[in-house]
């Protein structure tokens, strides 16, 4: 095959990945060891890729390099098309961030922490209102829109926490554990409210400790451990893969381990 | 400039719902300009700016005495309040009551007398029966409150000395006086005998030595300031800026706190996946932090114009320069936010912050002469003082205020206060990559 129609090729799928990550090596500065050691993870647009392991197993060190937050010390990042580590700057306009930690401002309302998220990814005007409303109706918070975060429950924080994530409709959506500690209706909700997301295109990479999240909402898993995938595929083709083991938990245990992680 | 204002209005929200920050920032300046205000102005009073009021025992109600009283009102330093018994009057002083009693022993004007006249027959070696007898000195006994302050001890000390030299010039030239034709009578006798025309020494003119009538030279005070600017230093013309610049220094808590918990809880990080420059935010911060600051300082000018002057302190003056004035607190606020900003960017957790900056801004305000002024500080201290930002400060407002100047004069303070902005800026903004 000529050159020209392999780099054609090569080209033609980047465009049609949503995201592509070879060989990502981060190792940190004063550390031996590599949180990342060659990770590989290609995501298709409309996709909700889960991204398991233990902790310090790197899924955090992931989602910020992919989040422009970190350089990699190798391999390559592309998100859309553009190379996420050369043009973080465009990457920016592209995605989204559910942090672990409620990122809003406890002293404003989640009117206000909205506004400002949105002024901030450039939404005037009208555009902004109008995301506003519908992003505080997705998540069930527009009667409580103009209280306090700091006055919130924990769920309904997680929930404003979605919501200033995907604002400004982000191509990709980072959601770091963003589940963790809250009841289950309002893990359901969340749950809800990311298929409907997923049904209007938005890309995910989703980690979580919570196997049954996974299974249920993710259409690809990668389970890393020590900075590299041990397996990768639909959550029903890893346990068909692995007879004998109940679900994604009982396999995610055999392939990690019972060792306690710190 | 459309994301810059969305930070200003979000820092400005935060603020206005952060209670103990709007303490720090507005309630704590303007209670220390108006206690210390206050406090000095009182303890300026008893420093001899002002009268104070002492108690006097003139136990023989003669001469020495009612000088001593008159030349003691005319100095100004004094209200004197008479009183009869001594003991009383020494009780009254330990009490607290007065800070000082001076007691005129009985027999002092005849002793003062005798003695002047002993010296100056001494000194015209005229025989006198006297001469060779011993006079007993009667002293002036001054009881001083053990509170009271070296200055003004030795102030009124030194007044005091003053008088009693004026009476013993006095008292010598009155004998003086009367005893030189005498003197002289009876030298030219002794020299020319029957010779001499007993007409000729009776006219001997007699002498008149008034000393005090028509002092021949006197000290005049005059202002060391650059024009006819003619303001005296008062306890509000140094406190109002001095406080108000403390005061603007302090945001440096709110400030660093509100980076830290951006950055703990991960606020911050949600920001940097945005599609805006850290610089941006930064920008947006300080600009809602100096307009904060200028109100704040507004704040604690109006304090010093209408607030003070209504306690019975004096109005707060604020020399010809306004925009000098605009310009200088400008230049301290952006100091103040680049150390916010550095703080905040270095201190790992909000405890550290809050137990550093405080402390921190405390030391540069004694080092600047906030609370004592930096002439009156050791050497060593005065040399480490000019690298305090609040000295650079308080130093041009003073120039301002107390001493007639403009922005020319304050230039360099401003230039100072500016590279403070742009190297704890440039510091942070290292740090914070780096760390990043």
């Amino acid at each position: 095959m000529p050159i020209t129609e392999t780099a054609e090729k090569y080209d033609q799928s980047i465009k049609e990945k949503a995201l592509i990550i070879k060989g990502l090596v981060k190792i940190y500065k004063g550390s031996s060891d590599s949180a990342l050691s060659g990770l590989d993870i290609s995501v298709n647009y409309g996709e909700i890729f889960g991204l398991l392991g233990p902790n310090g197993a790197g899924k955090t060190t992931a989602i910020s390099i992919m989040s422009t937050l970190l350089r990699p010390t190798s391999g390559s990042v592309t998100i859309c098309g553009i190379d996420a580590v050369k043009q973080p700057n465009r990457i920016k306009k592209l995605i989204g961030l559910v942090p672990q930690d409620i990122a809003l401002y406890a002293n404003l309302t989640v009117r206000e922490n909205l506004r400002y998220f949105g002024r901030i990814c450039g939404l005037k005007g009208q555009v902004l209102k109008d995301r506003i409303a519908d992003c505080l109706e997705m998540v069930g918070l527009e009667k409580r829109a103009d209280q306090l975060i700091f006055t919130f429950s924990g769920g309904m924080k997680r929930r404003a926490n979605l919501a200033a994530g995907i604002l400004h409709q982000p191509r990709i959506l980072f959601l770091d554990e963003p589940t963790v500690g809250i009841d289950a209706q309002s893990r359901n909700m969340i749950l809800e409210k990311l298929s409907l997301l997923k049904e209007t295109g938005t890309t995910m990479i989703y980690t979580t400790h919570y196997m049954d999240e996974a299974e249920q909402l993710c259409d690809c898993v990668a389970i890393i451990d020590e900075g590299h995938i041990i397996a990768e595929g639909s959550p029903k083709q890893l346990i068909s893969r692995a007879p004998g083991h109940a679900g994604l938990k009982d396999l995610f245990l055999a392939l990690t381990g019972k060792r306690l992680r710190d | 400039m459309y994301k810059t204002g969305a930070t200003i209005i979000k820092e400005l929200l935060l603020v206005l719902r952060d209670r103990a920050g709007m303490l720090v920032l507005f309630l704590m300046p303007a209670l220390l300009v108006l206690v210390i205000t206050l406090v000095q102005e009182n303890v300026m009073k008893t420093m001899g700016e002002k009268s104070t009021r002492i108690l006097l025992v003139d136990q023989e109600q003669q001469s020495i005495g009612q000088t001593v009283e008159k030349r003691l009102l005319e100095s100004g330093l004094v209200e004197i309040v008479k009183k009869v018994n001594e003991k009383e009057a020494i009780k009254a002083v330990i009490d607290g009551d007065f800070q000082l009693c001076i007691i005129i022993p009985k027999g002092i004007t005849r002793s003062v007398k005798a003695k002047a006249r002993q010296v100056v027959m001494k000194s015209l070696s005229m025989d006198d029966t006297s001469t060779g007898k011993k006079i007993q000195r009667r002293d002036i006994a001054v009881y001083f409150d053990p509170t009271v302050l070296g200055g003004f001890r030795s102030a009124l000390l030194n007044s005091l000395k003053l008088v009693i030299v004026g009476i013993e010039i006095d008292e010598k030239m009155k004998v003086l006086a009367e005893l030189l034709p005498e003197h002289i009578n009876m030298t030219i006798r002794k020299k020319m005998g029957s010779f001499v025309p007993d007409n000729l020494i009776k006219d001997i003119p007699g002498i008149k030595l008034d000393f005090n009538s028509d002092p021949l030279m006197k000290v005049k005070e005059n202002p060391a300031s650059r024009d006819a600017f003619d303001k005296t230093p008062t306890s509000v013309q140094q406190n109002v800026p001095a406080w108000a610049l403390f005061g603007i220094f302090f945001i440096v808590v709110p400030m660093a706190g509100g980076l830290i918990k951006e950055r703990h809880d991960q606020t911050l990080l949600r920001l940097l996946t945005m599609p805006v420059s850290y610089i941006t935010l930064i920008t947006g911060k300080v600009i809602a932090y100096v307009f904060v600051c200028l109100i704040q300082f507004t704040l604690i000018l109006l304090i010093g114009k209408f607030l003070l002057p209504l306690l019975g302190s004096p109005m707060l003056e604020m020399g010809s320069d306004p925009i000098a004035v605009i310009i200088i607190a400008i230049s301290a606020i952006l100091a103040a936010t680049g150390y916010g900003i550095l703080l905040g960017t270095v201190a790992r957790t909000y405890e550290q912050a809050s137990m550093f900056g405080p402390i921190s801004i405390v030391i540069a305000a004694a080092l600047g002469g906030i609370m004592v002024p930096v002439y009156a500080m050791p050497k060593i201290m005065q040399e480490i003082s000019v690298f305090s930002p609040l000295s650079w400060g308080l130093d041009a407002f003073l120039d301002i205020f107390v001493r007639g100047g403009n922005i020319t004069t304050v230039l360099r303070e401003v230039f100072l206060l500016l590279s403070f902005f742009i190297i704890t800026m440039l510091i942070s903004w290292v740090y914070f990559f780096r760390r990043s």
